[in-house]
């Protein structure tokens, strides 16, 4: 379910205003010159721990919003990633491209990753520019897909279509939130469907998250639920709300919650539970 | 030997208007040869003690023929006037009445502007929709929200303290489609003072300013149809005589139809690929005003309000999405006259204002709902003294709150989903207040009063004392001083992060950590009659501070939130500033002009586990606009043509513009590709272009063979001022790789020249 936040309500408002407003009179839009003020650079992380995966993260750095648009590498960064038996270990500059999953890291780590629920982890930053980032995380606890289940609808041919149930158990303890995402075959495209929740409202309980009508007979689906813990929640949804705040005169801009301090992003531990699934009749 | 001094008597009445029976409030009731006068209440009435013997009363008032009535005072006595309009109700320049301008001069009244309907449907208007609120823009130290909105913000205040009364029962949400026309058909209305300062004690529960909309009577004398076909709606009224002309009613709808337009539209759309469906938008109103003479004292009155806001949307995909907001009201006054200078009003008024967003999806359907609901009491008795020097006034107010807020249901038509929430709060407010307007000697003459108020909301209790004054010290018959005081407690509180009047705006009571916000005000005038009474020139320097204001914190959760005050940050306001304005009312060529320079500031310092807003520094709210312009003519060219022209100049809004980004993949299933994030840093450091827009319009009044009609053509925004409404950055790509290759800030403008033709008619 989306849960409409107040200027979300207001961005769907103006989205749908704003093409019979600017339609017929395309020319209300002008480019404009601003200047924006821009500090200093600071870090950026983006660090995504997976239990029994070498870990990588991808640091890089914040820019001018009008800076022409190139790849803002560190060079010269070093990232210490602290384990949960307490362990420094430094990982390498190596940055690449994935060839599978398509995502660019700057940093890998030589060994891998052995987490459990609750096991801390400690990420450190820092360049020779004097820059310095740290963060800590817990790995949240697991929660399994206890069962996939999809209905069609009553047309045929072209307009036969189905939507797809997720069920899980929500952790006890207010402060859970869930990312579910479906994607037709490839993990490497975009989602079908993607979205959020919290437990505010459904704390412990068993909670089903549903589709539209979006899939068709036989289609091969892969139902991926991620168990985000506040902090990740929060970050997540202020990079949402500040992507959106472009566009929306109703909103009030506001910061992305970073995990970390010391600089801007993301520092956790994924949690996350797939499932494939072909819609046979 | 016995000299009997000159016995005072005391002469009462009401002045009404002889075509409509409309009581006149403002009107000048004066005795010349004794330089003595008064002016008519909100009521129409007046009180003037003569001496005995034989006196010409001059009874006048702008926009009607003045009336001289001879009289010969015994005793006390009463009298009933009707003044003839001395034009058309359509569309004349108003042409003679002394002593408005004059009154202007000698009240203790300063901070407030009276508009009446007649006045502002002269004036040209977007879309062809004359808005009283929206005229109320065009006075000096109001300042309007945005491009087309009607949410007013005066001296610095925030929208929501604006304390909107019709016929004293309160509107939560003045505004149809987000802002861009208030609810109010000038059809039905009379008139409308807007106290920005020197607030009577008889007013109370927000901080910034009285809206006081009064609904017109209908006429006593026979049945009459007006109306209108503008381009965008179209409005009708019917009133007429109830009992012989013991009463009489009115009734004035209104309700705009380009929905019809825009699905005939997508009609013809439909087959065309890249079809997206324009979304349903109507809104529509109804007004009911009726009144009736019991005795001969006793007078009772009835008004009603209903309005509704319906944006529907509809896709193939099945997407359903339905957002419905409105305000009710009815309101009941009695009016009891004891004796000739005492008299009593109670009102019992109801009110709600709700709105409801149901979202269906195939299965899936999802409902979001908040309501704010009063039931009001109030009682206040008006006292002249018989030398006249006094009047005084008291009265009591309670109101009870119901807040329904932020409602929530899901479910899903198996039933697999089901849940809800839903928040109820209540609130009891009331007051009590006492005030004299003291004319101590034809030099000064003193307003002074104090009003008690409190809240009780389940568990807490707040109450404060809030003194008013105002005192006007005459230099000359042509130049007076003035100054006021005033402090003010609000107990409810509209929930807002945004500039504009959304309707999904949430009221809130006191409660818990949410006290009481608090402000006081100073300011000082002079106000100067130049060219023989022709001008009034009035220069008011302000300031004001405020206490316990409210923000929400960055990505507050505000639906399915039981805790509501949590999201909550507290913070203070200032403001201050000065306003010169200079106007003209008689004559053929009237108007004014208003120059405003003010500034509004708030700091919310770090608090909640937060770094409090803008970093707990000072900042500027959206709305602080530097400098404020404008130029109002109103001009009758000929017995059937009226031009007007507005001109208004404000300095830039503020606003927050992304400093840096910063590029986010996300997981793997997240984004396909990268994206940038704007990292916004301090709050509203960026000042958009300053804003100006000349608007013309035209009236030009048919001679039909029934009754009167006119046509109004109106020019918005003549020169085509590409105004900016918002800035936003777009992602320029390469067309062929589809990489983006940089940024682009675009300025987005709400409207360009829009003309507009509304017919109006009256039988």
């Amino acid at each position: 379910m989306r849960y409409f936040r107040h200027r979300r309500v207001a961005g769907l408002l103006l989205s749908m205003l704003a093409p019979t407003l600017l339609d017929g009179c395309g020319s209300l839009q002008q480019d404009i010159d601003v200047v924006l003020p821009f500090g200093p650079s600071q870090l950026v992380v983006e660090a995504y721990l997976e239990p029994n995966a070498l870990p990588r993260i991808t640091v890089s750095e914040t820019q001018p919003y009008l800076a022409p648009v190139e790849l803002p590498i560190v060079t010269d960064a070093t990232v210490v990633l602290t384990r949960a038996n307490g362990i420094h270990d430094t990982l390498f500059y190596a940055p690449d491209i994935d060839r599978v999953t398509r995502k660019a890291y700057t940093h890998i780590g030589r060994r891998r990753l052995t987490a459990r629920p609750g096991d801390t982890f400690g990420l450190e930053v820092y360049d020779t520019q004097g820059r310095r980032l740290t963060g800590t995380t817990t790995m949240p606890a697991a929660v399994p897909i206890q069962k996939v289940e999809w209905r069609f609808n009553n047309e045929t041919g072209e307009q036969r279509k189905a939507y797809v149930l997720t069920t899980f158990q929500d952790a006890a303890g207010i402060g859970d939130a869930y990312r579910l995402m479906v994607h037709r075959r490839f993990l490497t495209r975009d989602p079908e469907v993607e979205y959020t929740v919290q437990d505010r409202l459904t704390d412990g309980q068993s909670i089903t998250l549903g589709t539209s009508y979006d899939f068709n007979p036989n289609d091969t689906l892969i139902v991926s639920l991620f168990h985000l813990d506040t902090p990740y929640y929060n970050f997540l949804q202020s990079v949402q709300d500040a992507r959106s705040a472009n566009n929306n005169p109703f909103a009030q801009p506001s910061g992305v919650k970073s995990t970390v301090t010391g600089g801007v992003g993301i520092f956790t531990v994924l949690s996350v539970q797939r499932q494939n699934i072909i819609l046979r009749e | 030997m016995f000299a009997l001094a000159q016995a005072q008597y005391t002469l009462t009445g009401v002045v009404r208007a002889a075509d409509t029976h409309e009581v006149l409030p403002g009107a000048s009731v004066a005795v010349p040869t004794l330089t003595a006068g008064t002016a008519t209440d909100a009521n129409g009435s007046f009180s003037l003690p003569l001496p005995a013997g034989e006196h010409q009363v001059v009874v006048s008032f702008l926009g009607y023929q003045p009336v001289t009535r001879t009289i010969t005072v015994r005793r006390d006595q009463r009298l009933l006037v009707e003044l003839p309009p001395a034009a058309n109700e359509l569309g004349e320049v108003v042409v003679t009445g002394s002593g408005t301008l004059e009154q202007k001069l000698q009240t203790t009244q300063m901070s407030v502007e009276h508009l009446t309907a007649r006045e502002a449907k002269l004036l040209p208007a977007l879309f062809g929709e004359v808005d009283l609120l929206k005229t109320l823009q065009l006075k000096p130290g109001v300042q309007n929200g945005g491009e087309g909105t009607s949410g007013l913000f005066v001296r610095g205040g925030s929208s929501d303290q604006n304390l909107v009364l019709v016929d004293d029962a309160v509107v939560y949400n003045p505004a149809h489609l987000f802002g861009l026309f208030s609810v109010f058909n000038p059809d039905a209305v009379q008139s409308v003072d807007l106290y920005k300062g020197g607030f009577p004690a008889q007013y109370g529960g927000r901080l910034s300013s009285i809206i006081d909309v009064r609904l017109r009577e209908g006429s006593h004398e026979k049945v009459g149809v007006s109306g209108g076909i503008g381009l965008i709606s179209s409005r009708l009224a019917v009133e007429g005589p109830l009992a012989k002309g013991k009463g009489s009613f009115l009734v004035a709808g209104r309700r705009t139809y380009f929905d019809v337009f825009t699905r005939a539209i997508n009609k013809v759309n439909e087959g065309s690929a890249d079809y997206s469906p324009i979304p349903d938008y109507y809104f529509q109103d109804l007004n009911l005003k009726a009144n009736y003479q019991l005795g001969r004292k006793d007078q009772v009155f009835l008004t009603g309000y209903y309005g509704s806001d319906v944006f529907g949307f509809q896709s193939d995909g099945g997407f359903n999405f339905n957002f419905k907001w409105g305000n009710t009201l009815g309101a009941l006054r009695w009016q009891h006259t004891f004796a000739p200078r005492l008299y009593l009003n109670t009102t019992a008024s109801v009110t709600r204002y709700r709105y409801n967003i149901s979202n269906a999806l195939d299965e899936f359907s999802f409902d979001l709902a908040s309501t704010i609901r009063d039931l009001s009491l109030r009682s206040d008795l008006e006292y002249h003294s018989a030398d006249n020097r006094h009047v005084l006034k008291a009265g009591a107010a309670l109101t009870s709150h119901t807040f329904g807020v932020g409602r929530l249901q899901a479910e899903s038509v198996s039933n697999l989903v089901n849940f809800g929430a839903d928040v109820n709060y209540t609130g009891l407010e009331g007051g009590l207040y006492a005030s004299d307007n003291f004319t101590i000697n034809d030099k000064w003459q003193l307003d002074y009063g104090l009003r008690l108020s409190g809240f009780h909301s389940g568990s807490d209790t707040y109450g404060g004392i809030e003194p008013r004054v105002a005192a006007r010290y005459t230099l000359s018959p042509t130049l007076s001083l003035k100054a006021n005081y005033a402090l003010m407690y609000q107990y409810i509180h509209l929930v807002t992060n945004s500039g504009s009047s959304l309707p999904t705006d949430i009221w809130y009571p006191s409660r818990l950590s949410v006290k009481p916000q608090r402000s006081q005000q100073v300011a000082t005038g002079v106000s100067w009659l130049l060219g023989g009474g022709k001008y009034l020139l009035t220069n008011e320097v302000y300031y004001k501070w405020a206490e316990n204001q409210i923000d929400f914190k960055d990505g507050a959760q505000l639906f399915a939130n039981n805790d509501l005050d949590s999201e909550f940050l507290f913070g203070k306001g200032w403001a201050y500033g000065n306003e010169v304005y200079l106007e003209k009312k008689e004559g053929r060529t009237t108007g004014w002009i208003g120059y405003t320079l003010a500034w509004t500031k708030r700091r919310f310092p770090p608090q909640r586990g937060t770094t409090g807003i803008n970093n707990g520094d000072t900042y500027y709210p959206t709305y602080d606009r530097r400098h404020n312009l404008t130029v109002v003519v109103l001009h009758q060219l000929s017995p059937r043509f009226n031009l007007s022209g507005s001109f208004i100049f404000t300095s830039g809004a503020a606003t927050t513009l992304p400093q840096g980004r910063f590029g986010f993949q996300d997981v793997l299933g997240g984004n396909n590709n990268a994206v940038a994030v704007p990292l916004y840093p301090n709050r509203n450091t960026y000042r958009l272009a300053p804003y100006n827009r000349l608007d013309l319009g035209l009236v030009y009044k048919l001679r039909p063979r029934h009754g009167e009609s006119d046509l109004t053509l109106s020019i918005y925004n003549a020169y085509n001022r590409r105004n900016p409404y918002f800035i936003y950055f777009d992602r320029l790509e390469d067309p062929q790789t589809n990489q983006t290759t940089g940024y682009r800030a675009r300025q987005v403008s709400l409207f360009p020249t829009i003309p507009s033709v509304t017919y109006n008619f009256k039988f």
